[in-house]
């Protein structure tokens, strides 16, 4: 039964060992996919690359549904698995300030590390610029505690919030993302680029 | 004749939306209802863990012992009008209320459930068991047993062994301290009472602690 | 790579993730394990006076047992390995050919702190709240992913030059 390391399966090394492996498979496939260019990613907001929809929500459905599938079959307790917590204010405005930071600096954080293994020295730049935002926040604190701790909600699930059932919820989540792949094909006909 | 070839975007949107129909027809939680199988239940109530004598109760809550949860599960009123110390009230019919699901499915007490016999006690704990919820014991004998046992103590026969009068004695002071009724104080106690071994609350599958922030 | 089967593939990582450790992919956490172990190594004393340090260094303390610094030291090799397949190795600045290698760096720069700073207010970045936020149905994860995406269309204008 998974998670393998809650049900003591892999030790705690093990454990440490196979986030390394994991992280592999991760950086692999996000720089095969291309998200090693911040033109690229920033396509998506201009229309000419679609390329960070395509992968981001694809991931996260094949995500969702794996879950799913694998608790039917009682390969995994969903009940031991972390779900983010959720503080209203605080995801709205950290996500608000991702945004501006990922419209200016082109990347996120996983792509930036992406970018800058394979020589990309703005990504490099970005990476800095981001241990000095953590390091801003840590001093900080005080400033920003009553709004990062404000209108805490525990752990919810986005089913049990609208009150549907977890299956349903992904295949309108699916339906959603098949309507905007399709809409990013058509935009990328529209807005193409050739080169950048 | 133009051969029909599928893009990569209506591949992928036929394969999830296919699967997301399949999973969407799949009402919630049909799978695994039960953590525990009847067969794995009986093994259980045949080796009888889930029983705590009440010797060992006193014991524990005489000295104050911090995992100790007493539940009762009789109904409110006569949970009103008496119940062991330290006791909270989760009634028979209210088990598997949300309310009270925290306090029945933790990994940090040790919970245990009485009523006025065994049988009501054993009943909601087959009923939690079966949930896969650890941690929760039954009272053997349930309230009956416990007057008969701590709070009026019989004193054994002159010619039984010693740990039968250390028992004794222990059940004496402990009815003292428990509230016990007409037992006059114990005067010097002659042997210590034998350390009974008393399970511990093992912990609970807990999530793992996981975010990026 | 076609984007889609790279969508399901990393929806694989991420689902292996949750299988062998219970948890999501991240990547800013391994970034706040490193402040924390600077700061605490350079100004302990500070560290101790302040109850974000000390917070954090309950979870971020120590990078040698910190899942997140595993990862990315995974993502840091398992992007250059495949850089190399790709033949993608050159230094180089990316950006458009409307500005200046000094401006895009500047911005680079304000979009880092921008970054760094907002994932720890949001409690995760694009990989470990939004993405495996929702791969995990967590509201918070959808609620950031639409945040942070809805914000980026908004600017998207303001920011042109930069890109297009």
């Amino acid at each position: 039964m998974a998670p393998f390391v809650v049900y003591d399966i892999i030790s705690e090394n093990t454990n440490l060992l196979l986030a390394f492996f994991i992280g592999i498979g991760f950086g692999f496939i996000l720089e095969q996919a291309g998200f090693s260019s911040s033109r690229k990613l920033a396509g998506v907001f201009y229309g000419y690359d679609a390329v960070v929809l395509k992968v981001f929500f694809t991931a996260a459905i094949v995500g969702m549904l794996g879950l799913l599938f694998f608790s039917l079959f009682g390969w995994v307790d969903m009940s031991v698995i972390y779900v983010n917590e959720t503080y209203l204010y605080s995801a709205i405005v950290g996500g608000v300030i991702m945004g501006a930071g990922f419209i200016m600096g082109g990347y996120c954080p996983g792509t930036s590390f992406c970018a800058a293994t394979i020589g990309k020295i703005d990504a490099i730049v970005f990476i800095g610029g981001m241990f000095l935002g953590v390091f801003i926040f840590g001093e900080g604190y005080p400033l920003w505690k009553n709004l990062y701790m404000a209108e805490y909600m525990g752990f919810p699930k986005i089913s049990e919030f609208f009150g549907i059932n977890e299956g349903i919820f992904v295949l309108l989540a699916i339906v959603a993302a098949v309507l905007m792949f399709w809409g990013a094909e058509w935009a990328e006909k529209k807005f193409p680029r050739e080169e950048y | 004749m133009k051969k029909f070839q599928f893009t990569p975007r209506q591949m992928l949107s036929a394969v999830i939306l296919s699967l997301g129909i399949i999973i969407a027809a799949v009402p919630k939680d049909t799978t695994t209802p039960y953590k525990l199988s009847a067969e794995q239940i009986l093994e259980e109530m045949k080796s009888g863990t889930q029983y705590l004598h009440p010797d060992l109760i006193a014991q524990m809550l005489v000295e104050g012992d911090p995992t100790l949860q007493l539940i009762d599960v009789r109904p409110p009123a006569e949970y009103e009008k008496y119940h062991l110390p330290g006791a909270i009230n989760i009634p028979f019919d209210d088990l598997l209320s949300s309310d009270y699901q925290d306090l029945l499915n933790q990994g940090v007490m040790m919970n245990v459930l009485y009523a006025n016999g065994t049988t009501r006690a054993n009943e909601a704990w087959m009923l939690i068991r079966q949930l896969g919820y650890q941690n929760n014991y039954v009272l053997t004998g349930g309230l009956n047993y416990w007057v008969e046992t701590i709070l009026n103590p019989q004193p054994p026969a002159a010619t039984s062994p010693d740990d039968e009068f250390a028992r004794y004695d222990f059940r004496k002071a402990a009815s003292g301290a428990l509230g016990g009724g007409a037992v006059a104080p114990v005067e010097q106690q002659s042997t210590a009472p034998a350390v009974i071994p008393r399970p511990r609350p093992q912990q609970k599958k807990q999530a793992v602690q996981g975010g990026c922030s | 790579m076609n984007p889609y089967l790279a969508g399901v593939l990393l929806g694989l990582v991420v689902l292996s993730a949750n299988m062998i450790s219970g948890r999501g992919l991240g990547a800013s956490g391994a970034v706040k394990s490193a402040i924390v172990t600077t700061v605490d190594a350079v100004a302990p004393a500070h560290t101790e006076s302040s109850e974000y340090y000390v917070m954090a260094k309950g979870t971020h303390g120590n990078p040698l047992n910190n899942w997140l610094v595993y990862q990315v030291l995974g993502v840091l090799v398992g992007a250059f390995l495949s850089g190399v397949l790709a033949r993608r190795l050159t230094w180089k600045v990316e950006h458009s050919p409307k500005i200046t290698s000094k401006t895009r760096l500047v911005f680079a720069l304000a979009g880092g702190v921008l970054f760094g700073f907002g994932s720890q207010l949001g409690r995760g970045c694009t990989s470990g709240a939004a993405l495996s936020g929702m791969a995990v149905f967590s509201l918070g994860g959808f609620i950031t992913m639409a945040a942070i995406f809805g914000t980026a269309f908004a600017l998207a204008y303001f920011f042109r030059k930069l890109w297009i």
